[in-house]
């Protein structure tokens, strides 16, 4: 790799080699477009003027790479130096060369007002201040893209705002500064909804007597584990994303995993590629977003549960699953179990959600969840027990 | 296990579950063939209960027919179930349910037409029958009240978005010192008002139901409106399936006509964005994206209901206009001047000066 494209990315960092997005404040954001700006026009103003490329992260999956934790066993992901190059000088790209700088433009402005925007806002604004440059939604959203491998930071650094689906519920009480204590126990089946700043989140204080945290793939599972109060039987926190996870209930994993590091994370996820690709993404964090990852561990379903449902709750596996499934495996980041599972989907060509386990009864999922965690973390302990009871005569 | 009551209906729709099962057996004891007689409402002359009149026939099903006897098989499974949860005091979707006999029921349509039946053999709505969807409202504002034993305090946290409760029964002291409610269509939005602070200087709730409001949403917002008598203000973009969704807040949805007189809230009014606001706040041209074949066919199916030409004839107004103009406009084209135009001069001014439909 060259050195000029190291020196390009040092502007703003210090360590080249890991390159992840950074919550910053709007001061700073502010600053490194400033900088951005100032090393355009020094450029031009050299005694050999030219326009220079902008140096992007790479954003894909071949530029990427696998670290393992050094103290404990947590991957994770990292973007590497290798970057693309958006010029001017190449008529294709022209225009995404200029979006890009309206783009910062704009969010310049929102940041100094102290304000936030939404994409679709932004898109309108755009829309109206330069109609030859921005003709639809994917145009904008491309160039803040663009905008956030350029600047390090993360898209709500920039000001525009993130929402968020996810909720938490259980043994956890949130001591956030302005509203005060939040008991999550006590919330109702909707639990207490994670907001989309992150700046908020980053201020909130946890207390917590819980022994175990669980991460749900789908509402409905988690609706149900909480009205069953669960967490008084298994004391835990529930949590969820309802579907993908977005960035604010990864933020709040990865924090309370930080906070609670004793703590194992269970996920409970349908057993279909997509949900294998939702427990690879908390496990690993996201190739457009690479960071905060958290062990992750997969409680169910897993194929050793099907044995016991019925044939009838398992459903065919779609195009779109195979497509999944095959995109995952090709990545060499996929764990032997992971994959191992993969594979037994597309031989048996079907796929199991979680609400199988209700043939046995709605009560059926809180005693799923309590012999599973024994069987997955104390198996060790139980297995020396029944050495020992063997032994004894 | 959930330590809420379902409401004061339960004991009552569990006996009428003992009285149905009652009744087959006693026709089986008396060597007679069981059946099952259900009034059924004819949709194409259908007009809304609220209204006027509505043309219905009742259908018996019995073993006669051997598709019947599969029916009453079905209705009696899911009958079982929902005893179940009854007395057990759970809750569980439509889904949860089809998961319990997979191999029976086949598909979930099959059990979505049992609970339906069901819910006019017991003449009672869906909630009552402990078949509730997961829930997706949001709300924030100056309002409080007791959901089974949590107390909700919005009042001290006006900006912060609260899950809208899936049981709307169990609300309790409800308590509020806002002027009006103001309803929006999109999540974006509702984030839009929140982070420009809209309900500590506008005494007011926000209530979004995410896109199609759910059932809990609905009820939600007519509880509101009854209990305390806020005028309601809706806000959606100037577009077909913005109008269907404000339509789904007044009328009801043509899915769920039983259910209907439940939960639709005819004192809903259209706050915006109407097709002539783009003229009126100077908004560039560019901003009118034109109307897809989609949109089209959309906005002339909606045309078509019977309901609109008798209870609003304004809103058919605005809507063939829209068709006319070919063009739509959605919320977020207002921020084009100023990012807090929404929240400062466009929602205030028009609750102040009266400029709803």
């Amino acid at each position: 790799m060259e050195e000029t494209d190291l020196c390009g990315s040092s502007i703003f960092r210090c360590d080249q080699r890991l390159c992840s997005a950074d919550v910053l404040p709007s001061s700073e954001v502010r600053a490194r477009m400033e900088v951005s700006v100032l090393n355009f026009l020094e450029f031009l103003t050299s005694p050999s003027p030219a326009v220079p490329h902008l140096s992007l992260i790479k954003r894909r999956l071949d530029n990427t790479g696998l670290r393992q934790g050094l103290v404990n066993d947590v991957s994770s992901i990292f973007l590497s130096h290798s970057f693309c190059k958006r010029s001017l000088m190449r008529t294709k790209e022209a225009k995404a060369f200029i979006r890009v700088w309206k783009a910062m433009e704009l969010c310049f402005q929102v940041l100094e007002r102290g304000k936030q925007v939404t994409q679709r806002e932004l898109f309108y604004r755009l829309l109206c201040e330069s109609p030859d440059y921005f003709t639809s939604q994917a145009q904008v959203n491309m160039a803040v893209q663009d905008l956030v491998a350029l600047l390090h930071c993360t898209r709500q650094s920039l000001g525009i705002m993130a929402s968020s689906r996810g909720a938490i519920s259980g043994r956890l009480k949130l001591l956030d500064p302005e509203t005060g204590v939040i008991d999550c126990s006590v919330l109702g089946s909707a639990g207490y909804a994670i907001s989309g700043d992150l700046n908020l989140l980053q201020k909130l204080i946890f207390h917590s007597d819980a022994r175990y945290i669980i991460v749900l793939e789908k509402d409905a599972i988690f609706q149900r584990l909480v009205e069953d109060q669960i967490f008084n039987q298994i004391p835990s926190i529930l949590i969820t994303a309802k579907g993908y996870p977005d960035m604010a209930t990864r933020f709040l994993l990865h924090r309370l995993s930080r906070e609670f590091s004793g703590l194992p994370i269970l996920a409970l996820v349908d057993w279909n590629p997509a949900g294998v690709a939702i427990l690879c993404t908390y496990k690993f964090g996201s190739a457009s977003m690479g960071w905060r990852p958290c062990d992750v561990r997969w409680l169910g379903l897993r194929s050793e549960d099907l044995p016991s449902l019925p044939v009838s709750a398992m459903n065919d596996l779609t195009a779109r699953d195979l497509q999944i499934s095959r995109s995952l495996m090709s990545s060499r980041m996929l764990p032997g179990p992971h994959r191992a599972e993969l594979e037994m989907m597309a031989a048996m060509g079907k796929r199991v959600e979680m609400e199988a386990l209700y043939y046995r009864g709605f009560g059926f999922l809180g005693k799923y969840v309590a012999q599973k965690i024994v069987r997955v973390l104390h198996a060790s302990r139980v297995r020396v027990l029944a050495s020992e009871s063997v032994s004894t005569p | 296990m959930a330590g809420r009551s379902s409401g004061s209906k339960a004991p009552e729709v569990l006996s009428k579950i003992r009285g149905i099962v009652r009744s087959l057996v006693v026709d089986l004891c008396n060597k007679r063939l069981p059946s099952v007689v259900l009034d059924r409402y004819r949709r194409i002359a259908w007009i809304h209960p609220v209204i006027g009149t509505y043309f219905s026939w009742k259908e018996a099903i019995s073993f006669y027919k051997e598709s019947h006897a599969q029916r009453l098989d079905i209705m009696l499974r899911v009958l079982r179930i929902i005893q179940q949860l009854l007395q057990e005091n759970r809750h569980g979707s439509k889904r949860d349910i089809y998961y319990m006999h997979p191999s029976v029921f086949l598909e979930q349509k099959v059990v979505d037409q049992a609970i339906k039946d069901i819910c006019i053999l017991l003449q009672c709505s869906r909630h009552n029958l402990n078949v509730v969807p997961v829930g997706k409202g949001l709300l924030m504002g100056w309002v409080r009240f007791t959901d089974g034993d949590r107390r909700f305090d919005c009042i001290r946290s006006p900006n912060t978005a609260y899950p809208v409760p899936v049981h709307v029964e169990d609300v309790e002291d409800l308590f509020s010192v806002a002027q009006y409610v103001l309803v929006v269509e999109k999540e974006t939005v509702f984030q839009r008002l929140a982070n420009d602070k809209f309900c500590e200087k506008n005494q007011c709730v926000v209530i979004t139901g995410r896109g199609y409001p759910d059932v809990s949403t609905r009820r939600f917002l007519k509880r509101l409106v009854e209990n305390l008598c806020l005028p309601v203000y809706c806000l959606v973009d100037c577009d077909p399936y913005g109008l269907d969704i404000l339509m789904t807040y007044r009328f009801g949805s043509m899915q769920m006509a039983f259910d209907a007189s439940l939960m639709c809230v005819p004192e809903v009014r259209w706050l915006g964005v109407f097709p002539s606001d783009h003229e009126k706040y100077s908004l560039p041209d560019r901003c009118l994206l034109p109307l897809s074949p989609e949109d089209r066919m959309k906005a002339g199916a909606m045309l078509q209901r019977c309901y609109l030409q008798k209870k609003a004839p304004d809103w058919r107004l605005e809507l063939e206009k829209m068709l006319q103009d070919g063009v739509k406009c959605e919320i977020e084209a207002l921020s084009v001047a100023s990012f807090s135009f929404l929240s400062e001069e466009y929602i205030p001014g028009k609750i102040q000066g009266g400029v709803h439909i």
